[in-house]
């Protein structure tokens, strides 16, 4: 549980859940109404008005190239919160099928299938990720795929843990005897019992994502100028650290705060769906089932 | 021909892994053999352990046996070699122990019984609202029932649902894996006389996989005694008391029958 959220009782929780919520819409709202919100063009150079400090016309001041401050955070959002979701959930999609074909296959696969991954994992993420975009160059879409391809490892196992989970539970065995295809019981008894752990998966990892996103555009692999991301303006405002911190401190600010938010709302979808967790061990199994456990520990 | 023929089967779970030496766990079926014929009930009388539960997922077309041959009316329910379409498959249902695990939580009990139905027959949402209604009015149940979740009904009522999804199909055998004995004396007994009045009705047959001595004496017709994996005496079920099988005495002592 969150340490935001812990020290409140159960009533203030519920209200600080909604406030993260109210919050979190706000600054959607705010990156899809960025060209009409923000007061500039992002990218627009005006070095009559460089390193300016916050007026009327620049509400945030403007940037060493006489860039809006305001504006360049407000695109920001578009691209920080666009490419997370766009990661996380081509690593949802791909996650979803790999654990799925691992966890329903079973034997040499499900082997085959999880060594690859567990290659992978042997690698810290985010080193691996920065060693394919030193092989494929900087750039946004080269980051986005390092990214996929490390973060669908995760996904992968997760589902394959819950297939297996799910794959003996007297249901699924009842609807194979009923002559229930592999597809039907992918779409119908499977998926719909694993998205709800999923979800709280993906709530709590877009925020990590954004992070990792922010990092690698920090170091100049991620997004590239004169593209505004927050990341990239940190790196780009550290320059004037001493004179000009709001160049830093604005566009942290922003990560700061959607990254905890993130968290908030992740933490709070956790702890709501453990009640009706598909997962949950019931009181008796049926005699069959019993055996399929039997085979399941002894293939182990 | 006989619906079902079990000849010498055996099957052993053995435990194997990357770092470990295949080691023999025991055998959970050895050389056992059995008829079951079309419109009778078998009753396969078991100890815990004693192999039942292998026995039901065998017959089932789930769990391939190591050695001997299962044929359903003639046909041979593991082939060697390419794997065809199951023509049997349709026609061996199940319904299990615990109610409440067989059922899907999420689906509505409609869902639920429509699901072999959807399966293998094309039918309108009309027909199939029918079909489901007249299911529900087999085993007792209320048409109206068909709204519910899994969660609004009782383990008997779920039970009575399992039951509606068996026969769903017209199955020629069910195999009915420990079916009442989750649920209370008198909701064993209601459940029991329909699982009979189906059997009469519809000429089905069953393999009645118990450990409760009155249930199969009530539905069975021949009862064979399953011992460490093996049959170890088969009778006529009105023989079952006289029977002179010393696990036979034991369970129905442990019964209470004598």
């Amino acid at each position: 549980m969150n340490v935001l959220l812990r020290v409140l009782s159960p009533a203030r929780r519920r209200w600080a859940l909604i406030l993260a919520l109210a919050l979190l819409l706000a600054i959607v709202v705010c990156g899809l109404l960025a060209p009409y919100l923000a007061p500039h063009d992002p990218n627009l150079v005006d070095f009559a008005h460089k390193l300016e400090g916050p007026s009327s016309d620049y509400p945030l001041g403007t940037d060493q190239l006489g860039r809006c401050l305001l504006s360049r955070l407000l695109y920001g959002t578009q691209v920080s919160l666009g490419l997370a979701l766009l990661i996380v959930s081509s690593c949802l999609v791909l996650g979803l099928a790999i654990g799925f074909l691992a966890g329903y296959a079973g034997g040499i696969v499900d082997s085959l299938v999880m060594r690859a991954c567990d290659a992978i994992l042997a690698f810290p993420s985010l080193i691996l990720a920065i060693s394919l975009i030193a092989v494929w160059g900087a750039g946004w879409k080269q980051m986005a795929v390092a990214l996929i391809i490390v973060q669908t490892v995760y996904y992968a196992r997760f589902v394959r843990g819950l297939v297996n989970q799910l794959k003996q539970q007297t249901y699924i065995v009842a609807a194979r005897v009923s002559g229930t295809s592999p597809f039907r019981m992918m779409s119908r008894h499977i998926v719909p019992n694993l998205l709800p752990p999923l979800l709280v998966v993906v709530s709590l990892e877009i925020g990590w994502v954004i992070m990792d996103i922010s990092a690698l555009s920090f170091v100049g692999l991620g997004v590239q100028a004169p593209m505004a991301e927050w990341g990239a303006m940190i790196n780009e405002g550290k320059s004037f650290i001493r004179s000009h911190p709001r160049l830093m401190i604005a566009p942290g600010a922003m990560i700061f705060i959607l990254v905890a938010l993130l968290n908030v709302v992740g933490d709070a979808v956790g702890e709501r769906k453990g009640a009706g967790s598909p997962l949950r061990k019931k009181a008796k199994t049926s005699g069959l089932l019993e055996t399929a456990n039997k085979e399941v520990s002894h293939e182990r | 021909m006989s619906l079902l023929v079990a000849e010498r089967l055996s099957k052993t779970y053995h435990a194997s892994g990357w770092f470990r030496r295949q080691t023999a766990e025991g055998s959970a079926i050895s050389n056992l053999s059995f008829t079951l014929e079309e419109g009778t009930c078998l009753g396969i009388l078991g100890e815990s352990g004693a192999g039942k539960s292998t026995l039901g997922r065998m017959v089932l077309g789930l769990l391939p046996p190591d050695e001997g041959r299962l044929t359903f009316r003639g046909e041979d329910l593991y082939p060697k070699g390419r794997r065809t379409r199951r023509s049997w498959r349709r026609d061996i249902q199940v319904v299990f122990q615990d109610s409440y695990s067989a059922v899907n939580p999420r689906m509505t009990i409609r869902q639920i019984i429509s699901e072999p139905l959807r399966n293998y027959e094309r039918q309108s949402a009309q027909e199939e609202r029918r079909t489901v209604a007249e299911l529900l009015e087999l085993v007792g149940l209320a048409a109206d029932d068909m709204l519910k979740r899994p969660s609004q009904m009782s383990g008997g009522q779920l039970q009575r649902v399992n039951i509606a999804r068996a026969i769903a199909l017209k199955p020629k055998l069910i195999v009915l894996d420990e079916p009442v004995s989750s649920l209370d004396m008198i909701v064993q007994k209601q459940i029991l006389h329909h699982l009979r009045a189906l059997k009469e009705k519809y000429g089905l047959s069953y393999l009645l996989i118990s450990h409760d001595v009155m249930a199969v004496h009530y539905l069975a017709d021949r009862v064979a005694l399953l011992e460490k994996g093996t049959l170890v005496d088969t009778v006529d079920a009105s023989e079952m008391f006289e029977s002179g099988h010393p696990t036979f005495r034991a369970m129905m002592q442990a019964a209470g029958v004598e």
